[in-house]
């Protein structure tokens, strides 16, 4: 049976024009639930304002039974869906890292969002703060094995609670929103207990009104110029050199374009790993130009060292072919096409780019060092991903 | 001008709800925050050091295969979270330049606190693969089993820290 639901958008534009649509739905229902207010988030975790709890709860029983509802249907197909993989030490780390930071800034990232575009400058700070914090991470787990064992920690892939309990889904969603009603009774009655305990939220005293529309605006402008902004290109190693990645030089390779031409330019003593199949080793100086003087005009040269450290275009090389350095070099090629890394963040993007890299792996192990001319590699399988999966990341 | 008052929470989570109900049954995926913070970072550390970019294990997805990282259904939600928090904010009477914070306790201090909170919850958001929009709140309704331990582990370090950090709000 092929469901309705997920849309699938055949043009990109669209599907982003559904996500600023949406995202304002979001962004309004958070600031009309109050969510741009630190203080009034703050209450839940001094008992006497359970508003985030009410909120988050009874939207995700609303969302949850649609879901399972609408799958059980047949109107939804749910593999399609995005399933925020479980990593079950990364999580449990750093949802309790997430909580402290949520209680300590009043703020958690969605709402900082919301919570700054009202005009609440501990919102923009907590913000900008949550930028440094993304930057701390991505650089700190570079730095620490241990942070990226923590990272991947506990892995269980794609988990669902009803699977992991071996409970049927629509049971299981009927236990949630019972517990979820007791919780939302016991809610109330925490609320009464510590009501009178605290002052009750009030807007704080106005400092700079003059800022009334800068800070948002700038906030707004940022984005959509951000998202606008053409692309940046990949830094060229030099102005003349475009890159090429791993996986388009290997599609290039097993196509058997012809004329390609691939120069391993590492020194002649660097023989640690086997270069491209069908590369010929070349230096970087005017002893190769013969093999380069005949090319026709356009035709593409692939140029690569061992770590994607070439950087200049030796002296006296004809201009007509089209030079591209593999991007990393050889150390690239053996990671991405040789020996792809298991997904990290098993994103369905990722899964889907790992599995095509999985298959070039497939047709160029073992063959690493003969030859395309001598001997022929099997035909490969087909080329491109299995079958269309959407596209996530992210938060 | 008083302010309009706020919904009531159930009927504000009901509408939330529905809201995310509609972006999976679009987009099959749930909404998001942190991506965006994310993404920027990855747009900024790809022009500085491409190669670091691509090989890191919290960026290097955003960027794999030269894409561009801001083109992306979560960024350009956030973008909308912008409009519609500022246009919810200005047609509720409730924009206004200010320091949210409890009586007790300087601007100057809630402004430390802030970016510190902040900073953890962006290390955090990494750590997590996600925030409370995209792990506790969307995974939580898909019933994935590791957001449902994050969003129980988020009101754990809540409640765990609050009574040290009570003089800012209470």
């Amino acid at each position: 049976m092929s469901a309705i639901f997920p849309l699938a958008f055949a043009s990109q534009e669209v599907s982003l024009l559904t996500a600023v649509v949406l995202g304002f739905l979001f962004g309004f229902t958070l600031e009309r639930a109050g969510f741009g207010n630190a203080r009034k988030l703050a209450g839940q975790f001094y008992l006497h304002d359970m508003t985030v709890f009410k909120v988050m709860f009874s939207a995700i029983l609303v969302a949850m039974v649609g879901i399972y509802g609408f799958a059980a249907l047949g109107w939804l197909d749910m593999s399609l869906l995005w399933i925020n993989p479980t990593f079950i030490w990364a999580q449990l780390v750093g949802g309790f890292l997430l909580g402290a930071g949520f209680i300590i800034s009043g703020l958690c990232p969605g709402t900082a969002v919301v919570s700054a575009v009202s005009g609440r400058l501990d919102a923009v700070v907590t913000f900008v703060g949550v930028f440094l914090g993304t930057l701390l991470f991505a650089v700190t787990v570079d730095v620490f094995p241990w942070l990226e064992r923590l990272y991947d920690a506990g892995s269980l892939g794609t988990s669902l609670l009803p699977d992991l309990f071996g409970i049927p889904a629509p049971l299981l969603a009927l236990l949630v929103v019972l517990g979820a009603g007791l919780a939302f009774l016991g809610a109330e009655k925490v609320e009464r207990m510590f009501a009178g305990r605290y002052a009750a939220v009030e807007n704080s005293p106005t400092v700079r009104p003059r800022l009334k529309f800068v800070v948002p605006g700038a906030l707004a402008l940022l984005a959509i110029g951000a998202t606008v902004a053409p692309s940046p290109r990949p830094r060229p190693i030099i102005p003349e050199f475009e890159t090429i990645s791993a996986g388009d030089v290997a599609r290039r390779l097993i196509a058997r374009e012809p004329g390609l031409l691939v120069l391993d330019t590492r020194p002649a003593a660097d023989t640690a790993n086997a270069g491209l199949p069908g590369a010929q080793r070349a230096a970087l100086d005017s002893s190769t130009v013969p093999l380069l003087t005949n090319l026709a005009a356009g035709q593409l040269v692939v140029l690569y060292d061992g770590g994607g450290k070439l950087t200049t275009l030796p002296a006296g090389w004809p201009v007509g072919p089209r030079y591209a350095v593999l991007a990393g070099g050889l150390a690239a090629w053996r990671e991405q096409v040789l020996a792809p890394a298991a997904p990290r963040d098993a994103s369905l993007a990722e899964r889907e780019r790992v599995a095509e890299q999985n298959q070039l792996a497939a047709y160029f192990s073992g063959a690493t060092v003969a030859a395309p001319s001598a001997a022929a590699p099997p035909p490969a399988a087909a080329g491109g991903g299995g079958a269309k999966k959407k596209k996530a990341g992210g938060c | 001008m008083k302010p309009r008052a706020y919904w009531n929470p159930y009927f504000a989570g009901v509408v939330l709800g529905l809201v995310l109900l509609a972006t999976f049954m679009v987009a099959a995926q749930g909404l998001g925050a942190s991506a965006f913070p994310k993404r920027l970072i990855a747009l900024w550390a790809s022009g500085v050091d491409a190669d670091w970019t691509a090989r890191n294990v919290a960026l290097g997805s955003y960027v794999a295969d030269g894409a561009f990282p801001l083109r992306n259904w979560l960024f350009v939600e956030v973008i909308g979270v912008m409009l519609g928090g500022f246009l919810g904010a200005l047609s509720a009477g409730r924009f206004r330049v200010t320091v949210e914070k409890g009586p007790r306790i300087s601007v100057r201090a809630r402004l430390g606190y802030a970016l510190a909170g902040g900073t953890i919850m962006g290390f955090a958001a990494g750590l997590a693969r996600g925030c409370t929009s995209g792990q506790a709140l969307s995974g939580g309704a898909t019933l994935a089993t590791g957001s449902w331990l994050f969003m129980l582990m988020v009101f754990g370090g809540g409640y765990a820290v609050a009574w040290f950090v009570r003089r800012q709000w209470v």
